[in-house]
């Protein structure tokens, strides 16, 4: 009889808990579980408060403090809306200040910089398209962009392909007169492509090519006169693994940049992401860059011989230096939806630590550091 | 808060909702959403319905490809694993096997070694075709069907409907296979009875479940006797034998689907079944076929 | 010549890169629980990646590589 055939050798080849991870991939079987790369589910809404501040010897310092809020909300199933708001106010001064209304006392002027971008996707089986506007206002720039994005997704949805073309408009007006309805017009594109490799480790890169024509010199800087074009090609490779014995993750990015002024730049950075009990998260992260000077950029002291309206700059960030940002960041999870996070990072810049070669020996050291403290609400 | 309790019939079962909640409308419309969900599993995975995504899956045996949804890809796939951990035990091809075992057909009978190896070469889930877009039976009668699944995901779906309407306390039971959201309101668990294998009017044991799902998987569901020896409907795939070692497998998980699978893999596992369960990392109660309880899961008196 | 100095770099960074990676294996629909985490995205905290490009292109040549149409500033 059938009922009593011999034991049927069935191998019985499981690993721990391998039926549950599967069944979370079940759509809408456990709350809030979403799948890479579909529509979003859940709105967010986020608010930060950036505080800044940096020094260099010689200089006075600036503070920047910056509340900013970030909104992501589903309108349907297939379509979501996000958009942030940052109102920055500085004060003090800087290498970009220094000479700005250089009748005053240069100490104590506070500028202001509104900014803003929406974007909304929708979301098709094997597409998602998206439309952004974004602006930026200060009181003597004017900044207007609009960009289109579109990804596909394979069929398993590992890969995406992501395309994107944005434009911008800005306007310069400067307070000391020198720059008077200035323009600047840049085209970005982007190539990307995000791969799932396995179940713990997602790679992208992205290559981006941006094209600009207008002014670019700064009008608070003496003499300073930089080409009307400027070319830059970015290439962003990010890479994140994560370890399940100790449930962290490992994030990694390098970004290799060149540009039509002569610069080229390298950066690399890296973030531990480790979840501790209690629903805490303690995020080690260090940043490394390095950056040769732009071609038409001179140290200090003037350079003897220079021709009236020749290409020059004494900007420090177009000079050759390398910097260091280590931070920690600790997040929160308060339950209900609620989360909240704080981040500090210090940042130094050296012209001796660039690295494949020397760096511009006239700069001063910059430090600069920065906390950000931030609250979140997922519904 | 209240207790809201809602009666419905779905998927040939008696079904309840039990909703804690503070605004009477508010659970009322988590429990239509809930229901309205389980209605619409039941009508696209039914293997009774004509109409059903099943159906024209296994109308096709043999045939073209049939395009699939991304739920129905996601359900395949969760069958594949199930296949693949229990070494092929776990067959959503194996429903062919009751062409020889009726369990209507009286008087009842075993079928022939004959009967059953003409029905084998069609319980074959490795020679499904399928992929994220659609799924192709291979060979003319084939089927498939979402048994031990379908109303375990229908189960979760109800819950996670629930849940993410703002019910943090709340049970969902369908037919036997019981979700819970939280505790009861105070952090009082909710008390599930487990029933007797052998007798209908009496419960075997209680469980006290704050968080996850109970499953359970029995001899009784559909059987018959012959000679005082019982055959169930649950049948090896390749070997076309009723499961005998156990007269049911209750399993606690954090999902009904992985709850009522792994039951269902217990009960034909025979001797391995306390290795396959614990490597899933559930707790148990099983029900040997002389009628002694063994698993951790420690029942309530 | 600047395109093709671009393009030496990029292919020896590929090279570089490319032994570091895991091994590829890409998972089943139902094996994506943790890359649904937000730590496996990329910018899962909008704010926090805006804020770090910002100050970065207020202090260093190089910007770009993350999207498009994020707007610019005076800063640069």
């Amino acid at each position: 009889m059938a009922a009593d055939r011999a034991p049927d050798g069935a191998v019985l080849s499981a690993t721990s808990g391998a039926l549950l991870a599967a069944a979370l991939a079940l759509p809408g079987v456990a709350p809030g579980l979403a799948m890479a790369q579909a529509a979003p589910e859940q709105g967010v809404i986020a608010l930060k408060y950036l505080d800044y501040r940096d020094w260099q010897p010689g200089e006075a310092r600036m503070r920047v403090r910056a509340p900013a809020l970030y909104v992501l909300k589903p309108l349907s199933d297939s379509v979501a809306v996000e958009g942030s708001l940052v109102y920055d106010s500085v004060s003090g001064a800087s290498p970009l200040y220094f000479n700005t209304l250089s009748g005053a006392s240069g100490i104590g002027i506070t500028e202001y910089r509104t900014a803003g971008d929406i974007k909304v996707t929708k979301y098709f089986n094997r597409m998602a398209i998206g439309v952004g506007g974004a602006a930026s206002s200060e009181r003597d720039y004017l900044s207007r962009a609009a960009s289109l994005d579109v990804r596909v997704f394979s069929d398993d949805r590992n890969r995406t392909y992501a395309f994107g073309i944005g434009g911008e408009n800005d306007r310069i007006d400067s307070v000391n007169g020198i720059a008077v309805g200035q323009r600047r017009h840049t085209v970005d594109v982007l190539l990307g492509v995000t791969q799932v490799l396995s179940a713990q480790a997602i790679i992208q890169s992205n290559l981006a090519y941006s094209a600009g024509h207008g002014y670019y010199s700064d009008p608070y800087k003496l003499l300073d006169t930089r080409p009307d074009r400027r070319r830059t090609l970015a290439w962003l490779t990010r890479y994140h693994q994560h370890l399940p014995g100790i449930d962290a993750t490992v994030k990694v990015s390098y970004r290799y940049l060149h540009d039509s002024f002569g610069s080229t730049s390298h950066t690399a950075e890296i973030a531990w992401v480790q979840p501790v009990p209690r629903g805490f998260t303690v995020t080690p992260s260090l940043r490394y860059a390095t950056q040769s000077a732009a071609d038409f950029y001179f140290d200090p002291p003037f350079p003897a011989g220079h021709v009236p309206g020749a290409l020059y700059t004494a900007d420090t960030r177009l000079a050759a230096f390398g910097a260091i940002t280590p931070g920690l960041k600790l997040a929160a999870d308060l339950g209900g939806g609620w989360s909240a996070d704080v981040k500090l990072e210090v940042y130094r810049q050296r012209s001796s630590w660039r690295l494949f070669s020397d760096g511009s020996p006239g700069i001063a050291p910059l430090s600069a550091r920065w906390i950000q403290a931030g609250i979140a609400k997922v519904f | 808060m209240v207790l809201y309790r809602f009666e419905f019939a779905a998927m040939a079962c008696a079904n309840e909702l039990q909703l804690w909640g503070e605004d009477e409308a508010d659970v009322r419309r988590a429990a239509e959403f809930a229901i309205a969900d389980v209605r619409r599993i039941e009508a696209k995975y039914s293997r009774y319905r004509a109409d059903s995504v099943t159906s024209a899956i296994n109308a096709a045996a043999g045939g073209a490809p049939v395009p699939i949804d991304a739920e129905t890809a996601a359900l395949l796939g969760y069958a594949e694993r199930c296949h693949r951990v229990s070494g092929g035990l776990f067959d959503i091809t194996s429903g062919v096997l009751r062409r020889a075992w009726n369990f209507r057909r009286q008087p009842p009978r075993v079928p022939s070694d004959s009967e059953l190896a003409a029905l084998t070469p069609l319980v074959d889930w490795t020679a499904v075709e399928w992929n994220e877009r659609a799924v192709r039976l291979p060979r003319a009668g084939m089927e498939i069907d979402f048994g031990g699944i379908g109303k375990e995901y229908a189960v979760d779906r109800a819950a996670t409907c629930c849940a993410e309407r703002g019910l943090a306390h709340g049970l969902v039971n369908l037919g036997g296979d019981v979700r819970v959201m939280g505790p009861q309101p105070g952090g009082a668990p909710w008390r599930v009875g487990i029933r007797h294998p052998r007798r209908d009017d009496a419960a075997l044991a209680s469980v006290e479940l704050f968080e996850g799902a109970l499953a359970t998987s029995g001899d009784y569901e559909r059987f018959f006797e012959i000679d005082r020896k019982r055959y169930c409907h649950l049948i090896h795939p390749r070997t076309g034998a009723a499961a005998s070692t156990w007269q049911s497998v209750s399993v606690t998980a954090p999902l009904c689907v992985v709850a009522g699978s792994c039951a269902t893999i217990a009960m034909l596992a025979r001797e391995s079944a306390e290795v396959f369960l614990a490597s899933q990392a559930v707790d148990y109660l099983m029900v040997d076929a002389h009628g002694a309880c063994r698993g951790p899961l420690q029942p309530a008196s | 010549m600047f395109i093709r100095r671009s393009c030496v770099a990029l292919a020896s960074t590929i090279a570089f890169l490319l032994p570091g990676c895991a091994a590829y294996a890409p998972p089943y629909p139902w094996e994506k629980g943790e890359l649904a985490q937000p730590q496996m995205q990329f910018d899962a905290d909008a704010l926090d990646a805006k804020i770090g490009q910002h100050i970065y292109t207020s202090k260093e040549a190089a910007a770009g590589g993350y999207g498009v149409g994020g707007g610019g500033c005076g800063c640069n």
